[in-house]
């Protein structure tokens, strides 16, 4: 999966905006939108507000968790804990990429919060790598992980599944023996 | 005698003080948290010296030309004096020292710490010290027995101890202070005090009290307290001579008692009421020097000598010792003696004068505090009281003022006004804007937009920004009048600044809508004159100003009325040609505002419609906001957050729908509203977490709150559906007065609110029945319109109560008589509009095939929906309808007659037989369909906004028929008010000829609409038509909602592309699909059939489907 089909995948989610314009409730096939009042806060797919937003339509509010505070809570946690935390939102690095990358006006102290995104990320990629490296060290057959976004699935899943056949064929070519019997093994 | 209390010095900046004269008395000497002593030559004394002696300096003592300060950096360091030299560190702390004293000869100093210990040092040489343990907290104050063996010390540990200095050991430890963690946190200061010279006595300030403890005894001899002494005592310091106490008290109150007597001789209130923490005697005992905790010195003088009450003491030792005793228990019991004493004193008065004439003492008069206050009162010109001997006392005091001795010195007990206190008037402001002092501040946040303002250094300038920039875009003003009111409308930006001493007030219009090229004018009001106020209507501006003038001006610039306004302008605000004013009607007390309010109309006809009537603000509440509804009724929130509307159809009352602070979660959080619409009903505001107005960054964002009408037990479902009607009527006022003021209205909302309230009517009508209450069926019927009501009565009918019914068809023949005397006056009376009945015309109808039909058609969707979504309802509702089905009671009224034998068009092949089921069903469906509908307003609201174009929406959703249908049969009782809409035309017309011109567009309009009913919409149902049968086959024993239920399914199984043909055959005409019935219809074959296909054909002989077929028929 491309990055950037995540990213497509996380602009459905639902943002609030302040459009500057009043139209009628649009019907879409992915359901009804609006109505749209100027001034008044209204909750509208990603794609769509960004359009807006760069055709200089709305404001767009930032979510909830896009909050210093909050984040820096989020990321102390992230840090203490072991095991990967919940994260605010399934899209959160997406949707701090593409709010902040076209609407930083609209945000206050964008940077701080890329900075504190991009630690939790930081954080969590590592965490991702440390568990992947005791799961091919331990030789496990399977292991769990709850709470990884899928955009942290999608950057490791090329990498360790194409190292891990590496491993396969390479461990099966050390030992010796027939290869259905390694693979009775897996 | 009174002492005089000079106005105060600013000395430190705030914090913690000490203060204390010079061992000669020339100086008073001060210190403060910044870091800095001072030293007066006196209070007058304009440039005090000043000595550094470190970051902060908490406390100081000073004796024989040395000063000793604790300070921030931990050490207690000596400072000559008066030329401030540094001498050196006494000693250090851990952390800051809090208190250092000196003893009585100056040798040694001891200093309290914050970390808990007491040390003792020799001044002349710092390596003596001793260190006195045992406090478990911070060490409060210190004090040195004048004989220099003890030593006291108090701590937020809450002991108070006594020292044996030599020993270093505790003698006594009492547990008298409440506890705390750290002197900042402490309650009192707790400034311990030996009695000087004799050392009888350690004063401690105990709360509001302060207790003496007898020197060895260690007993407690007796307790200073005032009756009325509300706040803890801070400090407490002895006369130089011993025999009075100064007490200094958190609420800055100062107070001088006579220790032997036990009176309090003195008492001044400090001017700002700032908490004392310094105090101190004057060597002479003359003075009294005290600071406070904002910095600021005060000096009381007069106090009399030190001399006098010592010559007095010794005269009178042995008469005051017996009658202290006597006094005592009245001191201590009676706080209620000051009343009456007040009153009773006059008449003794003249014995207490000679008394004193005779220098006697005043223990000796007996009630000594009943006199003194007396005195007082007397004393004290600005209480202004009137009492017998004035004039005598006044000579009195003139020639023996200064003779009288200390003790006489009357306490200030002076005859408070307990009665209401006026309010200070609130100041005039701009709803929608947040205070001028803030240097960042919205001047106005309305529907149109936001203005903001901004003052600080490096601008003052005004931005002003619309929510929709269709009307205008934005713009930057620099502000160089310094505007600080300002209005917003679609036309214009008002703007107006206070005048100066060389500038007029001004008024500035950005007129950015008209249509020449020059879009500003300014006017200049005249000199003297301030704007208070201002608003917009539409083609006004409106101005208030101080003069209690309010000029109107046209948009465009030119003068138009004015008048002068009762009072000073609170706020105004305008929508349209309506003009709101709220002013000061007179003074409000006991914190409430006492307001007014105007409410006038341009237009056509001008006129005030509201006369300054108070307006009905909560208790000790101020007007937050002040404007109007986006739909032009009057509205006002006040700071305890109820918003209320003015309710145009009971006499122009005020009524609280909503309060914003119950949806706050803090109790310092507020909502700050910024507009209110009534269709959708909506309270518009920001909220604000911890204050009452928002922050201008980072940019609020508006919630909606929804309308709640305080009626009682609105957890109940009567009180829930009590105050949706009451909402629903209160909100629906503006379409009346809008129509009345001939603009447009929004006759779809209008019909729904209508609808609406005929439901709840009906719902609460139905849970009245159930609960066997059926006087308030009655009332409830009567809010109804007319043809609810005959729903009403067949529900009587049905649920078997006859009375009932009986009466309510005699309401239904009054309200129908009702009607017909009304129609003609109705023209006259405007403000009928609430009840104007959608359902008038169905009476007449009723006779005629139209009307049948049409009612017919409801039915029928009324059954679709019940099979729908009304199942569960028709579950929980099925006893009071079961009661009714089964037998078919007299029928009151004719009408359900004839529904009675109403055919059911989506029964096309209902062979389990009709009539056998239908009854039940039927019964149920009219109000099933009600409640469901009402169950799912948004849905309906949807669906029947995007109305215009049904077959659009109908088409898209071939899988949910419903909400089409649903519109339909919830608009029950509103095709009849349905069709003034398509006759635009007539709607203006008299409602004499309304049953005219509605029995006309009748079958113009329902034609139109059973080709839409009749003919299969959509796809599923062209499917269930055709497989209905197999459906049944089946499931022979289902009856009609199950089989809708399982044709749904299997719909829902077919494949897409099958689905979507069906899809593709309903969008096909009407004829198409009756060709192929037909073709259908004649492969069947058999009498059963045949009979079957008679009622089929029956069924859809709605006129139009008649006509229809007819005519392909013929080709």
């Amino acid at each position: 999966m491309d990055p950037s089909e995540v990213e497509f995948l996380a602009e459905k989610e639902l943002v609030k905006i302040i459009p500057n314009f009043s139209l009628d409730k649009i019907y879409l096939i992915g359901g009804d939108i609006g109505p749209f009042n100027p001034g008044m806060p209204v909750e509208v797919p990603v794609w769509l507000a960004l359009n807006l937003k760069q055709r200089q339509k709305c404001r767009i509010v930032q979510p909830d968790w896009m909050d210093v505070a909050k984040l820096e809570e989020i990321r102390e946690l992230e840090r203490k804990e072991a095991t990967f935390t919940p994260v605010p939102s399934l899209y959160y690095m997406e949707l701090t990429k593409l709010l902040l990358n076209h609407a930083s006006d609209n945000i206050p102290k964008a940077d701080e919060i890329r900075t504190l995104v991009k630690d939790i990320w930081d954080t969590r990629i590592a965490k991702l790598r440390l568990s992947a490296d005791s799961f091919i060290s331990q030789q496990e057959a399977h292991a769990k992980l709850d709470n990884l976004t899928l955009m942290e699935i999608n950057t490791t899943r090329s990498f360790l599944l194409n190292s891990l056949n590496c491993m396969y064929k390479l461990r099966s070519n050390l030992q010796p023996g027939s290869s259905t019997g390694k693979a009775q093994d897996y | 005698m009174p002492c005089e209390r000079k106005p105060m010095r600013y000395g430190h900046s705030e914090g913690q003080t000490d203060v204390c004269f010079d061992d000669a008395g020339k100086y008073v000497v001060t210190c403060g948290s910044d870091g800095d002593v001072r030293i007066w030559e006196g209070l007058d004394d304009d440039d005090p010296k000043s000595i550094s002696v470190g970051e902060k300096a908490y406390s100081f003592a000073l004796k024989n030309g040395k000063l000793v300060t604790a300070t921030a950096n931990n050490t207690v360091q000596i400072h000559t004096f008066p030329e401030g030299e540094p001498d050196g560190i006494l000693t250090r702390f851990t952390t800051h020292a809090t208190h250092v004293t000196y003893n009585s000869s100056g040798s040694r100093v001891a200093a309290g710490s914050s970390d808990f210990m007491v040390k003792i040092v020799e001044v002349s040489d710092s390596s003596q010290q001793k260190t006195l343990r045992g406090h478990t907290a911070p060490v409060l104050s210190v004090s040195f027995d004048p004989k220099d063996e003890l030593l006291a010390s108090a701590s937020c540990d809450g002991s108070v101890v006594v020292w044996e200095i030599e020993e270093q050991t505790q003698v006594i430890s009492w547990p008298l202070l409440q506890k705390s963690n750290d002197v900042v946190n402490s309650k009192s200061l707790c400034r311990l005090a030996w009695q000087p010279r004799v050392a009888k006595l350690l004063a401690v300030p105990v709360e509001t009290t302060v207790q003496l403890y007898q020197r060895d005894s260690w007993a407690l001899v007796s307790t200073l307290s005032e009756d009325f002494g509300t706040q803890a005592i801070n400090v407490v310091a002895w006369s130089p001579c011993g025999k009075f106490l100064a007490t200094g008290s958190i609420g800055g109150l100062l107070t001088v008692w006579d220790v032997e007597s036990k009176l309090c001789v003195e008492r001044q209130k400090h001017e700002k009421g700032y908490t004392v923490c310094g105090l101190a005697w004057h060597p002479s005992g003359t003075q009294i020097a005290y600071t406070d905790t904002e910095g600021c010195l005060g000096l009381l003088d007069g106090l009399s000598s030190s001399s006098s009450p010592i010559v007095a003491a010794k005269s009178a030792k042995p008469a005051p010792a017996s009658y202290d005793d006597l006094f005592d228990d009245n001191d201590n019991d009676r706080p209620m003696d000051e009343g009456v004493s007040e009153t009773g004193s006059p008449t003794k008065n003249p014995d207490a004068l000679d008394d004193e004439d005779d220098d006697d003492l005043v223990p000796a008069t007996g009630r000594a505090r009943n006199r003194s206050a007396f005195l007082d009162d007397e004393n004290s010109l600005d209480t202004g009281s009137l009492k017998l001997g004035l004039d005598k006392l006044g000579d009195y005091d003139d020639d023996a003022g200064s003779a009288i001795v200390a003790p006489v010195v009357p306490p200030p007990l002076r005859p408070v006004y307990e009665g209401p206190m006026p309010t200070t008037p609130q100041k005039a402001f701009q709803s929608g804007s947040t205070p001028a002092h803030l240097m960042h501040r919205f001047m106005m946040w309305n529907s149109v937009g936001i203005v903001r303002g901004y003052n600080d250094d490096r601008d003052n300038a005004i931005d002003v920004e619309f929510h929709d920039t269709a009307v205008h875009h934005a713009m930057h003003l620099t502000n160089s009048l310094g505007h600080t009111l300002a209005d917003l409308s679609h036309e214009a930006v008002l703007l107006a600044c206070p005048g100066t001493d060389e500038l007029a007030s001004k008024l500035q219009c950005l007129h950015f809508s008209s249509w020449d090229t020059s879009k500003e004018w300014m006017v200049d009001l005249p000199s003297g004159e301030d704007a208070r106020a201002l608003c917009l209507g539409l083609g006004w501006a409106a101005v208030a100003t101080s003069t209690l003038m309010l000029r109107l001006f046209s948009i465009g610039g030119v003068q138009r009325e004015l008048f002068s306004l009762p009072g000073p302008v609170v706020s105004m605000a305008g929508h349209g040609e309506q003009l709101l004013i709220v002013y000061h009607r007179g003074t409000g007390f006991d914190g409430d505002q006492a307001l007014g309010v105007q409410l006038l109309q341009f237009g056509r006809k001008r006129q005030q419609v509201i006369h300054g009537e108070p307006l009905p603000l909560s208790r000790k509440s101020h007007l937050s906001w002040l404007g109007f509804t986006a739909e032009g009724t009057p509205c006002f929130i006040d700071s305890e957050g109820v918003v209320r509307l003015l309710n145009r159809s009971l006499g122009n009352t005020w009524t609280p729908a909503c309060n914003t602070r119950d949806h706050c979660k803090g109790k310092s959080d507020h909502y700050w509203v910024v507009g209110v619409h009534e269709n959708p009903q909506q309270l518009r505001c920001i909220p604000c977490k911890g204050s009452r107005y928002p922050p201008t960054l980072p940019r609020p964002a508006v919630a909606v709150l929804p309308f709640k009408l305080p009626l009682c037990q609105t957890t109940t479902e009567k009180g829930q559906m009590e105050e949706q009607y009451w909402r629903s009527v209160l909100l629906q006022n503006h379409f009346g007065f809008l129509s009345s003021s001939g603009y447009e209205i929004d006759e779809e909302g209008q019909s729904q609110a209508q609808k609406e309230q005929q439901e709840l009517l009906m719902k609460m009508f139905a849970l009245s029945c159930k609960l066997e209450r059926e006087f308030r069926c009655v009332e409830l019927a009567e809010l109804m319109t007319q043809n609810v009501v005959t729903l009403a009565i067949r529900y009587a009918s049905r649920s078997r109560r006859m009375v009932l019914a009986q009466r309510l068809s005699e309401l239904a023949l009054e309200k129908a008589g009702q009607l017909q005397g009304e129609g003609p006056e109705e023209e006259e009376e405007p403000l009928q509009y609430t009840r104007r009945n959608p359902g008038i015309q169905k009476k007449s109808q009723d006779t005629e095939v139209h009307g049948e039909e049409e009612e017919e058609e409801d039915e029928g969707h009324g059954i679709q929906m019940d099979e729908g979504d009304a199942a569960e309802s028709r579950r929980q509702r099925l006893n009071p309808f079961a009661k009714g089905s089964p037998a078919s009671p007299e029928k009151p009224s004719p009408k359900p007659v004839i529904k009675e034998g109403r055919v059911n068009p989506f029964k096309l092949s209902g062979g389990t037989g009709r009539s056998s089921i239908g009854g039940q069903p039927r019964t149920t469906n009219v109000l099933d369909s009600m409640t469901s509908s009402s169950r799912k307003p948004t849905v309906l609201m949807g669906s029947s906004i995007s109305g215009g174009k049904p077959s659009k929406t109908a088409v898209l959703k071939p899988l949910t028929p419903r909400p089409r249908s649903k519109t339909q049969s919830t608009l029950l009782h509103m095709s009849a008010s349905k069709e003034p809409c398509k006759k635009p035309a007539e709607e203006r017309e008299s409602s004499v000829d309304r049953l005219k011109p509605t029995e006309e567009p009748l079958p113009i309009a329902s034609p139109a609409d059973n080709v839409e009913n009749t003919k299969p919409k959509t796809g599923f149902q062209l499917w269930l038509e055709e497989n209905r049968k197999l459906i049944l086959a089946d499931n022979p024993d289902l009856d009609e909602t199950d089989v809708i239920k399982e044709a749904m399914g299997r719909f829902r199984i077919l494949s897409a592309d099958d689905r979507l043909s069906w899809t593709e055959r309903a969008k096909g005409d009407a004829v198409d699909v009756k060709k192929r019935k037909r073709a259908e219809e004649s492969q069947k074959s058999g009498p059963n059939d045949s009979e079957e296909n008679s009622a089929k054909k029956q069924k859809p002989s709605d006129t139009s489907a008649k006509l229809s077929a007819f005519a392909f028929n013929k080709n």
